[in-house]
């Protein structure tokens, strides 16, 4: 029955999209109803398969020619109920964000679809089944983007479509490299595969093409680009499904990888690692000089890919250790879904009362909704690792995990210090993480509103997007007020993906796991107070104002890849084209002008209304055939034909 | 029964086609075409599966006989040119009441059916040769139906390069047939190793020659400026048949030359294989290249032809089992997404009277259906999956490296790859600007509303791209006995 489940968390949704659509030609209600009862019957779907904890695989042979594989159980059961979750959840927000606006029904066709082809994505077996309904995925998730049709979300979405394309055929190219190689793209089984082939630049080309896809989609660095201006782009649930679960599957595809293609090896760890480390680092910075919420929502997106990436780094490092570093990420994957799937919709509450994500003219809205605070309090608290929040487990497993190989590397002073060095950018962007979630949090819930604006908005958000977040809310608190009994469970569900050993007790609450907290706090305080405040923030006699301080001119995408993609690349080709395409015209032409070089009669058809009559009066000479020119220009190709067959023969 | 039997499917169209200058009414018209053309696939499907034929029907000089039989590849050839003519057809009948000389448009439609026939069916190269001759002098018409000046320099340049690559093919036929004992095709070539022994390096050059030639037809490098000229210019129907079908009849005389006259065990490694390998690839390039950089979409989709046609030729060329089964299914796959493109294209084209690509921003709100077709198809030829053009990719390069040429695999994977690329390049915008126009930019006036037959037709294609990508099963009791053929002797 298991694997009828699994086959329906795919093909429901996708099966039910057309419907929808067709729904809303006839009413708005009905579509909205039915499709909430769509991601509701695949919430249940979900809950029963992770529930009961079952394993299994549903073999789809021919499909697509090649086969594909459906399969069940640990991480891929809790990753699909992930989706679930963030779907049913969007979906009873939409219907207040959506109010009144156009292209409905287009809109939760495509969401439909993107649920279905996300849920296709966790639950594959294999990663050509990962890459079909990846690429599913990418392009019906595109609608999401540029539902507004606005003039920045048009080109968020060409950005982000193009990255995916882009990104995609590599991964595509790597797959075929491997299937040559290893004969099988199993997941489960392509570990003992690789071990048949001998390492090499061919493998590493292979396992390399086929990381960049998935890289491209968690917005790894320097794939990053597209995340910054789609998410924000999309409809705040949207967002939050964006971010909260559709990187994931990014992630998913970079762990299936580098621990079945490159399960310890440690150059691969190293360049995660620089990897990872850049992407947190980066994407934090940048979520602390934005003046955007959803912006600063999104590149903290960025930076939290960056710790999952280092946790993938740490397993492949730590080798037959790994396992701290398993758990880790896997509940840190599971908490920046969670933490994303609350603040994205959050933001959409705000948008919709104030229609604006600026933090100029939102500051304060939340100041007398006390509900509301408390809704948003607990993911950010859970987000900045403040000890007795989920967040904090999570981080501390991969902070253990970082010490862990600290230790073993202890021979070598140099090593050691590179990687205390990792442990210090580590907490750094730990500190940086607390002091954008600061910022925001003032911003939004302490400080007074701009002056003229009236807090207002008795309603603000209705029922069910209350209830909706609160659920959400609620359900993550405890997860960090009992790690051993909640999240450790989860983790020992998922860890089986990635390795075979079993997960130890660890005890969250010792003075050195509390210390890491510590120093990422104060370094948090430490940057609010000095940074944002001295920096970022001037006041003025109107009250305080944020200042976008980030310089425009540091842009990859405006000044690397755009001008390097739409403009130097397709010259070049360009030119090579057109020189293969004059060539033959070219060269055609030349002996059509030879062949009818001296034509000196013509034949006139006006003279006889019953007979052509052939003249002998020459006709005109005019042009570039009858010039010197030509005549040299023949000539010198005469002699360069005689000096080839000299030089040739 | 005898060969003879196969003129049937070979005249039935050709007795159509007469028929039209006799009919006035446009119901008739449309009666009699359908009729011919679902007759047609139905005898041919019947025909070639009981009748071998492969005897001599006529001798043209004292040793030149024409021969007509059946075989798996000239049956799949054949079956997909029948039912996409069908398909066009039944667009062609509507669209074509917004033009003028309708009845010398179906006309030379159907007659020209009866020289694709013949290609099909012909079982030895100087048949071949014949029909492919008739195939270009029967398909100018609807290259220059228009009339307009610009149509008939199209049309010229047409004639001109598709005669000079018969020409090449023909100078080659008049060398090589001393060297074979019996003409009829078989797979596996039938040069006479006794014979062919010592003049391989003249055997190669006429091989590289008729490539050439025949190449020409197939849209190949150098011989391909003929086509982005002459695709656009003709009613959309024809072009779409023009580029869909009439490019892969140049594709049929190049696998047969290559595996059914010379053979992949004379040609495998030899430089002429690696010549023909690099021009199919430089096709590649070259045409999506020129298609990324145009404006015009019929002219766009015109280059795209040339790039996706030489896919399918490099696996030829590859000689390997693998990459010819991505060859076949990239065939297929091909012609049913370029059929579906054009007749979406000119669905639009028609519709709102824009030509150029800036002028269909917007155009999904007037016309939803032929962009969606337009999509469906464009995701095909790109090679996303679950569509087809994903699968023959595929296989395309799981061939190139096996093929024992490691090289060419990897040089296939990299421009296969760069290709596809430029092929979203340059018809994703389309769409996605045909969706998704930016706040505030008005879609084009409707000028003409659709029918249900252009609609239909552009939606049942578009549709059967997905199908047959989720469901490639479906093909295989047509690719399977080509690929049976010729399989063994692949590398």
């Amino acid at each position: 029955m298991y694997t009828w489940i699994c086959a329906a968390l795919v093909l429901l949704p996708l099966a039910a999209a057309p419907v929808a659509a067709l729904a809303g030609t006839r009413s708005g209600r009905a579509r909205d109803n039915f499709t909430a009862a769509v991601t509701a019957g695949e919430f249940l779907l979900a809950l029963a398969l992770l529930s009961s904890g079952r394993a299994g695989a549903l073999p789809l042979p021919r499909l697509c020619g090649l086969g594909l594989e459906l399969q069940f159980g640990g991480l891929r059961s809790l990753l699909a109920f992930l989706a679930a979750v963030g779907w049913l959840s969007g979906t009873l927000m939409l219907r207040e964000y959506f109010r009144g606006s156009a292209h409905q029904n287009r809109y939760y066709a495509f969401w439909l679809l993107t649920l279905g082809a996300t849920a296709g994505v966790f639950l594959s077996a294999d990663l050509l089944t990962t890459f079909v309904f990846f690429e599913l995925m990418s392009f019906t998730s595109y609608v999401m983007v540029v539902h507004t049709q606005r003039p920045d979300a048009v080109r968020a979405g060409d950005t982000y479509l193009a990255v995916a394309v882009v990104c995609g055929l590599a991964t595509l190219s790597g797959l075929m490299l491997l299937y040559r190689l290893t004969g099988t793209l199993n997941i489960d089984g392509l570990y003992d595969a690789v071990q048949a082939v001998p390492p090499g630049p061919a493998l590493w080309t292979a396992g390399g093409l086929t990381v960049v896809g998935f890289a491209a989609k968690a917005g790894a660095f320097p794939l990053h680009i597209w995340l910054p201006t789609a998410h924000p782009a999309a409809p705040a649930p949207a967002s939050g499904v964006l971010s909260g679960v559709i990187l994931k599957a990014g992630v998913f595809g970079i762990l299936a990888v580098s621990t079945q293609v490159f399960r310890f090896q440690t150059v691969w760890g190293n360049l995660l690692l620089a990897i990872g480390l850049v992407t947190m680092v980066l994407g934090a910075v940048l979520a602390l000089f934005s003046v955007d919420l959803k912006r600063t929502l999104a590149c903290s997106s960025i930076s939290q890919i960056g710790f999952i990436l280092t946790g993938i780094a740490m397993q492949c490092l730590l080798g037959e250790h790994g396992v701290v570093a398993a758990a880790g990420t896997m509940l840190h994957l599971v908490n920046h879904a969670s933490i994303k799937l609350i603040l994205f919709p959050a933001a959409g509450v705000i948008y919709c009362c104030l229609h604006s994500f600026d933090l100029n003219r939102i500051r304060g809205f939340g100041r007398d909704k006390p509900w509301l605070s408390a809704i948003v309090l607990i993911p950010t608290l859970s987000l900045a690792g403040v000890p007795g929040f989920s967040g904090y487990v999570s981080k501390t497993l991969l902070h253990e995990s970082m010490v862990e190989y600290i230790h073993l590397v202890e021979g070598s002073p140099l090593l050691e210090a590179v990687y205390t060095g990792a442990e210090w950018i580590f907490l750094l962007t730990g500190g940086l993480t607390c002091a954008y979630l600061l910022k925001l949090f003032t911003a939004v819930f302490l400080e007074p509103p701009p002056r003229g604006c009236a807090p207002g908005h008795k309603v603000y958000m209705s029922r069910t997007s209350g209830l909706t977040l609160s659920c959400l809310a609620l359900a993550l608190l405890p997860l960090g007020l009992l790690p051993h009994r909640l999240m450790e469970p989860l983790a020992r569900l998922a860890i089986p993906f990635v390795t075979d050993e079993a997960l130890h007790e660890i005890s969250y609450f010792t003075p050195g796991n509390l210390r890491g907290a510590i120093i990422s706090i104060i370094i948090g305080l430490m940057v609010y107070l000095y940074v944002v405040r001295r920096l970022l923030i001037r006041e003025n006699e109107l009250g305080s104002r944020y200042l976008d301080r980030w310089p425009r001119r540091l842009n990859l995408e405006n000044r690397v890849y755009r001008p390097l993609l739409l403009f130097v690349l397709p010259f070049l080709g360009a030119v090579a084209a057109r020189l293969a395409e004059t060539l033959v015209d070219g060269t055609l032409s030349l002996i059509s002008r030879a062949l009818y070089h001296r034509q000196t009669s013509t034949v006139e058809p006006d003279v006889d209304p019953e007979f052509a009559a052939f003249s002998s009066k020459p006709r005109p000479r005019q042009g570039f055939r009858y010039s010197f020119a030509y005549s040299l220009m023949l000539m010198g190709l005469g002699i360069a034909f005689c000096m080839l067959y000299l030089i040739l023969r | 029964m005898s060969g003879a039997w196969l003129l049937v499917p070979i005249l039935l169209p050709v007795a159509g086609g007469l028929s039209m200058l006799r009919i006035r009414s446009s119901r008739l018209r449309r009666a009699v075409t359908l009729g011919v053309l679902s007759a047609q696939a139905v005898l041919f499907a019947l025909l070639t599966f009981l009748v071998e034929g492969g005897e001599p029907l006529l001798y043209l000089g004292v040793d030149l006989p024409v021969r007509l039989h059946s075989d798996g590849v000239g049956r799949l050839f054949g079956l997909l040119v029948c039912l996409l003519w069908l398909a066009a057809a039944v667009y062609a009948l509507d669209y074509m009441e917004h033009k003028e000389n309708r009845a010398r448009f179906f006309g030379f439609y159907l007659v020209s059916l009866g020289a694709l026939m013949g290609i099909c069916l012909a079982g030895n190269l100087i048949t071949m040769y014949l029909f492919y001759e008739m195939m270009t002098m029967l398909t100018v018409p609807l290259v220059i139906h228009t009339q307009e000046k610009r149509a008939i320099a199209a049309g010229i340049k047409y004639l001109g390069f598709s005669v000079l690559g018969a020409g090449l093919s023909l100078f080659s036929f008049f060398f090589l047939r001393r060297y074979w004992a019996d003409d009829l095709f078989a797979p596996g070539g039938i040069l006479n190793p006794a014979a062919t022994a010592g003049h391989e390096q003249l055997l190669l050059v006429l091989y590289l020659l008729m490539m050439i030639g025949f190449g020409a037809k197939a849209g190949m490098f150098p011989l391909f400026t003929w086509l982005p000229a002459a695709h656009p210019v003709a009613p959309s129907p024809a072009s779409a048949v023009l580029s869909g079908l009439i490019t892969k009849m140049g594709v049929l005389a190049i696998l047969r030359v290559t595996w059914f006259v010379y053979g992949p065990e004379l040609l495998a490694g030899t430089w002429a294989q690696n010549a023909a390998l690099a021009l199919a690839l430089v096709t590649v390039f070259v045409g999506s290249m020129l298609a990324y950089k145009e404006r015009v979409l019929k002219r766009r989709l015109a280059y795209s032809t040339v790039s996706q046609v030489s896919y399918i030729l490099f696996g030829i060329f590859l000689l390997d089992g693998t990459a010819l089964k991505g060859a076949l299914l990239q065939l297929v796959f091909h012609a049913v997404a370029k059929n579906a493109l054009f007749l979406a294209a000119g669905a639009m084209i028609l519709a709102v009277g824009q030509t150029r690509v800036e002028g269909l921003r917007g155009v999904g709100a007037r016309t939803p259906a032929a962009l969606a077709g337009f999509a469906l198809a464009a995701l095909s030829l790109i090679g996303i999956p679950p569509t087809g053009g994903f699968l023959s990719k595929w296989y395309l390069v799981q061939g190139g490296l096996d093929a024992g040429l490691s090289g060419w695999g990897y040089a296939g994977l990299a421009v296969l790859m760069v290709s596809a690329l430029l092929t979203a390049g340059y018809l994703l915008p389309v769409v996605l600007a045909g969706f998704f126009p930016q706040e505030g930019v008005q879609p084009p006036q409707q000028e003409c509303p659709l029918s249900a037959g252009i609609n239909g037709t552009v939606l049942l294609l578009a549709a059967l791209t997905v199908a047959l990508g989720l469901f490639p099963g479906l093909l295989d009791p047509l690719v399977e006995p080509a690929l049976a053929l010729l399989a063994p002797f692949g590398s």
